[in-house]
């Protein structure tokens, strides 16, 4: 009995979660009529699916395009995420091995306030890098725009990673260098290979904060750079496109969604086991 | 103060129907209240398996475990009156160690009054009562494990006390004082105490008996002595007893052990066929090195000896096998050459498939 | 070809972990280090390895000063307590890895760490990964690692603490055979149990609270230790030491037990003193110059031998007795004692007089 309980909780929750999505789906391929003349939910039966809102968006039709805006989120989010995990893995590598301090500030210090950068609200931040962008002639640009995501997204992966780091008995690194690895070898020969799900979380997490961010694009980037949240909230106009709309938000997080199967592989459990007992 | 029946008790994690493949076989099991037992074996033998369901965290996939006759197979771990010690030390870390021995009681809301009493009389007996003030986190591993032992004692409807492997974390040197401790402050009371180890010296030096445990079967029990005097098979011979067992290739002529031709007096009585292995079992502790031949002496070969202490063991080679003789320091070892061995009667057993005769 | 350590001194905000460490290792020896926890075991080898620094004194190998070489140039290798291997690589990876970081072609390195892996007795696990192995069988495989490379140094830091008795027993007798493939290594083995260090070292350095208290060969140091200390470190089942006075010829113990002093500790000034007994040479029940009466706190069974723990006027004695005996706590016992077997440490703890054999 048990069991029909949680397994039926599962399947209801599981609708909920996939609700709006589908709704989104659907309505994109819906034609005006079917939107505004009341409720539909299934394709065929209620209504005639049509193209329409995709071709509005795709510069098919004239109305939109959002391909470069997808570009530019792409570029955006590809950059800020690898630079966050490069150097921000390699903070943690650092922070999680060796001992920094400076009088009673030692490495949880540190640590804290990295994490600490994320306590504030974006929106203090919005008009100082306003002016620090400006002044580095970096507004509008997509370095610009990548710079001040790192910013954001770096001390998320430092924490992430430090405590993925942590749990990798510091014997391997040493064993590495008795074994003739400098620590540079060390680290990329032995810890690297182990760090994979550690990686893939950190820049999992990175991704999805760089791609979502609407408020540091709205205010740093205007006309040259435009990334895909921005561009889909601009597509709404005095009548609001449903159908296009859904269209433009099943499109922006379609690469999401491919990237999250893609990721799914590297976040396998057997990588670590063996490593202490 | 509970006699514990485990009754065709057997545990399939993962649910294979093949028994063959199940952490704990099949297994009846009674043990009486009041006396220590110590359940041993190398890991993955079942032993925590059993522990386990004794105390509940474990449902068993089959049979029932009854507790003075009240069956508690689907009792769940709090109702069941055990006290259970963990490898690691289950103490809070933010409470003193009087709040932490108070906890038990207090989760069953005794009057503070009594709480003080017998938190009293248990840090007495445990020997913590200077220390229970101090905040828990910063006693030693040994302490705390003392702290967890005492956790289980305040209680006063315990009838059973399970520890897996609590010596575990602690230091060599401190590992020593507190199996005395631990033994010296569960001596006298009427709980059954079940001791889970792979350290068979532990479980001979803690128990009253021994259940060895391999691959989910129980394959002796008994006190240490019989254990050690008559291990059922090749297999108890070789884990009880530091060093192991001797075992010697064997064969049975005219109803008696021969080893390389050599008859041997032995206790060996029923008749056995031929095709079998047999072996010779003997402990290293009653091979005596002797001067001249005669009754169930062998002549072996030293290949060296290993230094103990106050004991040496020579190895002795014996056709294509080792025979071990554990000497004392002072007597003197030949430097190479031949060893005269003498196997006594009334200590050489035999063995068939690696199963005692 | 030898390594030096002249003066090394480490230390650690408050805690000195080593201090004075001088001391010659030649190639070609197994050296063992004992000593309890926290002694400076591990700390001397992870100084010799280059992964601590000293803060005073220098490391010199093959008369070059080490300090300035970096770790990975130094061409040691290191077996951990626990278990480290490289978990993402397979068994046969794992003891290749460090010949082909030397530069070693792929074949010779394939063969040579086949062979070693067979010497280990893991040839039928070259694909697993660690985390498919058993405790002791990842131990084997850092061990088939460490030995591989015919390193210069080859540092082992308590490798079977973390195994099962018997697989400790085993292994031990496997190591013998295994170092032999250090042949031109220096080997350093570190321990808390004195049976390893009498069965494996060449030569023994018994460290305590960060210091060497006594160096040799581990039987001498076993029958003549330098002080209490390593009397204490070196013996299993405990030594017997009690607080006693000499007066005119005469020792005294426990206030008022007096008998005659015997004739290897020579003449003695008057004063206080330490004298010390193995458990082995402790009689229960038996006769002795020196006889003392006494309550049991416990007894510990092993199978061959009673390990009995009684508390005396003296302090407490502990007597290994032959055979297995059903003692209670609280019984009375008495202790016989053969003055010509006593060690007599000094005021300050210095052996001044040992048994002869």
């Amino acid at each position: 009995m048990k069991k029909i309980a949680k397994y039926s909780f599962i399947v209801l929750w599981s609708l909920f979660v996939l609700a709006p999505l589908s709704w989104a789906l659907t309505t994109s391929f819906k034609p005006p009529a079917a939107v505004n003349n009341g409720v539909t939910f299934i394709p065929w039966l209620q209504f005639q699916p049509t193209l329409n809102g995709w071709k509005d968006i795709l510069g098919i039709s004239g109305y939109a395009n959002l391909i470069p805006n997808m570009i530019n989120s792409i570029i955006i989010t590809f950059f800020a995420t690898l630079i966050s995990v490069v150097f921000g893995g390699a903070a943690a590598y650092g922070l999680s091995r060796f001992q920094y301090g400076w009088k009673k500030y030692k490495n949880p210090d540190i640590i804290f306030f990295f994490i600490s950068q994320r306590i504030m609200p974006p929106a203090v931040l919005a008009i100082p890098f306003f002016l620090l962008l400006k002044s580095l002639k970096l507004l509008d640009t997509h370095i610009g725009l990548i710079l001040v995501l790192t910013s954001g997204l770096m001390p998320i992966v430092v924490w992430l990673m430090v405590d993925y780091f942590n749990q990798i008995p510091k014997e391997i690194d040493e064993l590495a260098m008795l074994e003739g690895c400098n620590p540079l070898q060390a680290f990329s020969r032995t810890i690297l290979p182990l760090s994979k799900p550690g990686i893939t979380v950190a820049s999992l997490f990175s991704v999805i904060f760089g791609w979502n961010d609407l408020f540091f694009a709205l205010v740093l980037t205007f006309t040259n750079v435009k990334t895909l949240p921005a561009a889909v909230v601009a597509l709404n106009g005095t009548i609001t496109p449903f159908w296009t709309l859904s269209a433009s938000a099943i499109f922006a997080i379609l690469p999401l969604i491919g990237l999250a199967f893609v990721a799914e592989r590297f976040l396998s459990k057997g990588s670590l086991t063996g490593a202490n007992r | 103060m509970a006699k514990v029946t485990i009754s065709n008790i057997g545990q399939a994690y993962g649910g294979n129907p093949d028994q063959e493949t199940w952490a704990v076989k099949p297994l009846d099991l009674t043990l009486e209240s009041g006396r220590s037992y110590a359940l041993v074996g190398p890991s993955g033998c079942g032993k925590t398996t059993i522990l386990n369901m004794l105390s509940g965290i474990v449902t068993p996939t089959q049979g029932q475990i009854f507790f003075d006759d009240k069956d508690v197979t689907a009792l769940s771990v709090s109702k069941r009156n055990i006290a259970q010690v963990f490898q690691f030390p289950t103490i809070y870390k933010s409470m003193t160690v009087f709040d932490n021995l108070a906890f038990p009681l207090v989760c069953r809301n005794w009057e503070k009054e009594k709480i003080k009493v017998r938190v009293g009389q248990i840090a007495e007996q445990i020997g913590l009562s200077g220390k229970l003030d101090r905040s828990a986190n910063k006693l030693g591993a040994d302490e705390k494990q003392i702290i967890s032992l005492g956790r289980g004692l305040v209680r006063d409807d315990v009838t059973a006390l399970l520890m897996d492997e609590p010596l575990t974390v602690i230091d060599p040197q401190l590992k020593f004082d507190l199996r005395k401790k631990i033994k010296q402050i569960v001596q006298g009371k009427e709980i059954t105490i079940v001791y889970v180890t792979h350290d068979q010296y532990e479980a001979m030096t803690f128990a009253d008996e021994l259940l060895v445990m391999s691959f989910g079967r129980m394959i002796q029990r008994g006190s240490p002595e019989d254990l050690f005097e008559r291990p059922n098979s090749k297999y108890v011979g070789n884990f009880i007893g530091s060093p192991a067992m001797n075992f010697i290739r064997a064969e049975i002529v005219d109803g008696q052990l021969s080893l390389m031709g050599h008859k041997m007096k032995s206790g060996l009585k029923s008749k056995v066929s031929s095709g079998q292995l047999t072996e010779a079992g003997i402990r290293p502790e009653y091979v005596q090195v002797v001067n001249s031949a005669g009754e169930n002496v062998l002549s072996t070969n030293l290949l060296g000896f290993d230094d103990l202490g106050a004991t040496r063991i020579l190895n002795c080679q014996f056709g294509d096998g080792v025979i071990k003789a554990r000497v004392p320091r002072e007597f003197a070892i030949p430097a190479r050459g031949e060893v005269l061995l003498k196997l006594p009667a009334e200590k050489l057993l035999s063995y068939q498939d690696g199963l005692l005769n | 070809m030898s390594l030096k350590l002249e003066n090394i001194s480490v230390d650690n905000e408050n805690e000195v972990i080593l201090k004075d460490i001088s001391y010659e290792f030649q190639p070609g020896k197994i050296y063992v280090l004992i000593g309890r926890t926290r002694s400076g075991k591990t700390s001397m080898m992870r100084l010799v390895s280059g992964l601590l620094a000293s803060d005073e004194g220098s490391i010199l190998f093959r008369d070059k000063d080490f300090d300035g070489v970096p770790i990975w140039d130094r061409n040691i290798s290191m077996v951990y307590q626990q278990f480290i291997n490289y978990p993402n690589r397979t068994v046969l990876q794992n003891v290749e890895f460090p010949l082909l970081r030397a530069g070693i072609s792929k074949a010779d390195a394939k063969a040579r760490a086949l062979a070693m892996i067979e010497k280990v007795g893991l040839t039928s696990f070259l694909d697993r990964k660690p985390g498919q192995l058993s405790g002791g069988q990842q131990q084997r495989v850092a061990i088939a690692r460490a030995l591989v490379r015919n390193a210069d140094i080859v540092l082992l830091d308590e490798p079977l603490m973390n195994l099962d008795f018997k697989l400790r027993e085993q292994l031990r007798e496997e190591f013998r055979e295994l170092f032999t493939s250090a042949k031109e290594a220096v080997t350093i083995y570190a321990t808390t149990e004195p049976a390893e260090a009498l069965i494996l070292g060449d030569e023994l350095l018994v460290l305590h609270e960060g210091r060497i208290i006594q160096f040799g060969k581990p039987a001498d140091v076993y029958e003549n230790p330098a002080n209490v200390d390593v009397a204490r470190i070196i013996n299993d089942p405990p030594m017997t030491i009690l607080n006693a006075k000499i007066q005119d010829g005469q020792i005294i113990v426990g206030g008022n037990i007096k008998f005659k002093s015997p004739k290897h500790l020579g003449d003695q000034s008057n004063g206080d003193y330490q004298i010390g007994v193995r458990a082995n040479e402790i009689v229960m029940n038996g006769k002795g110059d020196l006889e003392l009466e006494g309550t049991i706190t416990l007894v510990e069974v092993s199978g061959s031998e009673t390990l009995i723990y009684a508390d005396t006027n003296a302090g407490e004695v502990i007597i290994q007795q032959e055979g297995i005996h059903n003692l209670e706590i609280g019984q009375k016992v008495l202790a016989a004692i053969d003055p010509k077997r006593i060690f007599l440490f000094d005021g300050s703890g210095s052996l001044s007089s040992a048994p002869g054999n």
